[in-house]
């Protein structure tokens, strides 16, 4: 009996401890507000990962700080991995930034829950008209635009210029290279020795639906919690194209279908495959990490049978809606998306910006560039993607649409039960 | 008089020996040899161990670039203060666990037990919401309670087990001798748990050295970061990976690992009881 008392009082002081720690207090955390200057200071979280581009970011903010003494502004460096976590704790518990940096597909879903302040009342005019609709419409959620789109991405094949050679293959110069030609170059240039194509389609479902939209292949009509799918044959373009190229005509590396795009990049520095398709981005690093003498290009943008058209899923600048200082926050964007500094930003993350002007700036800067010329042509086709209007959509490539098409391109499900488990998942999850 | 072990016994077990060392370090092997090669060479077919060239350029930009020394810093104190406070929690309450009898104790193990059950995922925001009612979000001290509490079970159920393994017999026989409750423990079953206490402590500060999700979400001001989260900054969007700087990184971030390991590892000692009782 006199143990049992003694052990009790040990686990006892135990607890009493736990509780004791659990009572400390720790500083609070800093936010956003007005100084005792009466200035406002405006806390603006950025996931720029480059140093290059983080450099420019600065230097606008620098250079914003400088000329609004009343309204400064304070980067948050946080980067991309966990952001859409993070944001629901910060914005489940109020302490979500003032400008939050992410992306259409994956900010509207904040949007839909009404963390997101409606912007287009603050929007500048002239970066307005200068942006296109098929942008815009990938950052509006119901009738309000709940974010700057500011640059964005495209899928291009870039060539091994030497193997095309070798093979007799003609480099395509036109606007744009359908389809067949990329399959058709891709079964010149396969050898015993390398593969006409290396595609890293890892995670597909991105490059699928943005390359749908060339064949008119939306996947999904209506919004909302109303959205519905339709799986067809314009849907099924792209993969069944990808898939022929892999099974039928042996042309593309099937490997390269479980990495991902950059450690393809491996293959084509090495000349195992002869092309191969990546996010516009990757212009920086062939660049920078092709061996020495080693002769590529960038090829045309890819045209389905409704053109070269590709999603537009923008990175993105919202205001928090429960910002003290939404028009402050507005008024900062505007600036920030100055067609000089966008340039900057784009040139920097190997972007495509999302204004004419800054395209047009851009063009300049990287005129001694032929690569960036196809990239810019590229973005020409960007539109606004029916799945973006689709609450659920984040959820159903997750859970189902990455899963399906990794059977389908691993050839152990047909086309048909391809379809099938996209529509029926969309089922599942949307009720 | 025992036999004499065979001597091709002896070259199977160092052999043995070697393939586990082999298996086991070569990914560290690797991680140096990427943090010394240039992007081009990382982005080659061509695999070699030793770099064509030796690029130091990632370790500047690493140091540079992600703030990895005060990250360090961050995640030093965080491991270390989670490590303390956790054993000497876990020590009495685990004693306790593993003497005691009856209900208690049941509803004791079924409450740790029950604990591990949860994905922080799922209680992320009601910790997030909690903290913040008592100003603890966003601070280290904030995160150091919330790795001890995900810590405690297991560590309480680690150490219940050595407390257990520990002779109930040596502890009556110092009660006979007149000792109480603290002194056997603290002459007794103390030092006879040290090799427990310290695999316990290797466990808890490996557990907050190395988490990343629940620093991602409760750090929210840069300079509080820790290493997980600093190092994964190196991951942009659409998978691109600085891999040189990220090599470089990570192994400036095993460096403290290694070294409270070397100093732990001399005190796993097994076999201290042998011999404790006689038959």
């Amino acid at each position: 009996m006199k143990r049992i008392r003694g052990i009790g009082a040990i686990a006892l002081a135990g607890v009493a401890a736990l509780a004791l720690t659990s009572c400390t207090q720790g500083s609070a955390t800093r936010g956003s507000g007005d100084g005792e200057d009466g200035a406002v200071t405006l806390q603006f979280q950025s996931l720029s990962d480059q140093p290059t581009t983080q450099a420019a970011i600065k230097k606008i903010v620098d250079g914003w700080n400088s000329e609004n003494p009343d309204v400064q502004v304070e980067i948050i460096q946080a980067g991309w991995d966990g952001t859409y976590d993070k944001l629901i704790t910060q914005f489940t518990g109020g302490t979500a930034p003032d400008i939050i940096h992410f992306e259409a597909s994956s900010i509207v879903s904040f949007a839909a829950d009404g963390y997101l302040a409606d912007l287009s009342e603050y929007i500048d005019p002239d970066l307005k008209s200068d942006i296109s609709e098929g942008i815009w419409d990938s950052v509006t959620v119901g009738d309000e635009i709940i974010a700057y789109p500011s640059t964005l991405q495209s899928y291009m094949a870039f060539a091994n210029a030497d193997l095309l050679e070798q093979a007799g293959v003609e480099i395509p110069t036109g606007d744009t290279m359908t389809w067949d030609e990329l399959a058709e170059i891709a079964r010149a240039t396969t050898t015993p020795e390398h593969k006409g194509l290396g595609w890293g389609l890892a995670s597909p479902t991105a490059t699928m639906m943005s390359l749908a939209l060339g064949f008119d292949g939306g996947y999904f009509s209506g919004e909302g919690d109303d959205a519905k799918i339709e799986v067809g044959d314009d849907e099924l373009a792209v993969p069944e194209r990808i898939h022929e190229m892999a099974y039928g005509d042996k042309s593309l590396d099937l490997t390269s279908l479980t990495q991902s795009g950059s450690d393809v990049l491996a293959s084509f520095y090495g000349g195992k495959v002869a092309m191969t398709v990546q996010g516009s981005f990757q212009v920086t690093n062939i660049a920078k990490d092709a061996p020495e003498g080693f002769n590529w290009v960038a090829l045309p943008p890819i045209e389905g049978s409704a053109g070269a058209l590709q999603a537009a899923n923008p990175q993105t600048y919202s205001v928090n809606v429960d910002s003290e200082h939404v028009e402050e926050s507005a008024e900062f964007l505007n600036y920030f998306m100055g067609a000089d500094n966008l340039a900057e930003i784009a040139y920097a993350d190997a972007l495509i910006p999302s204004s004419g002007e800054a395209r047009s700036a851009l063009e300049k800067k990287a005129a001694d560039n032929p690569a960036w010329t196809q990239v810019l042509a590229s973005g020409e086709g960007l539109e606004g993607p029916p799945f973006l209007k689709a609450d659920k959509y984040t959820e159903w490539k997750d859970t189902i649409a990455t899963p399906a098409f990794q059977q389908y391109l691993a050839d152990k499900i047909s086309k048909e039960q391809l379809a099938t488990q996209l529509s029926d998942g969309w089922a599942d999850i949307a009720g | 008089m025992t036999a004499r072990r065979p001597w091709y016994a002896t070259v199977l077990m160092y052999a043995a020996l070697a393939f586990f060392l082999a298996f086991l370090g070569f990914p560290l092997v690797w991680l140096v040899s990427a943090s010394f090669k240039s992007s081009q060479e990382l982005n080659s077919l061509a695999v070699n161990l030793i770099p064509a060239q030796w690029d130091f350029s990632n370790y500047a930009s690493a140091l540079e670039r992600q703030n990895l020394i005060p990250a360090a810093m961050n995640s030093l104190l965080v491991a270390v203060a989670t490590m303390i406070i956790t054993v000497l929690l876990s020590m009495p309450m685990a004693y306790a666990l593993a003497r005691l009898q009856g209900r208690l104790r049941a509803a004791g193990t079924i409450w740790i037990l029950t604990s591990q059950v949860f994905p922080s995922i799922l209680i992320i925001i009601p910790l997030f919401l909690l903290l913040r009612s008592i100003s603890l979000n966003d601070t280290l001290l904030g995160l150091i309670l919330v790795y001890v509490t995900f810590t405690m079970p297991f560590t309480l159920w680690m150490l219940q087990g050595y407390v257990a393994a520990i002779p109930v017999e040596l502890e009556e026989a110092a009660e006979m001798d007149g000792a109480n409750r603290i002194t056997i423990l603290r002459r007794v079953v103390l030092p006879l748990l040290a090799p427990g206490l310290v695999a316990t402590a290797m466990f808890t500060f490996v557990s907050a050295w190395n988490e990343f999700f629940l620093a991602l979400v409760l750090l929210q001001s840069p300079e509080l970061y820790t290493l997980p989260i600093a190092l994964r900054s190196f991951l942009g969007a659409e998978g691109q990976t600085q891999l040189g700087p990220l090599a470089a990184g990570a192994v400036l971030a095993t460096i403290p690992s290694l070294i409270i390991f070397g100093i732990l590892q001399k005190k796993l000692t097994g076999g201290m009881l042998a011999g404790a009782v006689k038959g």
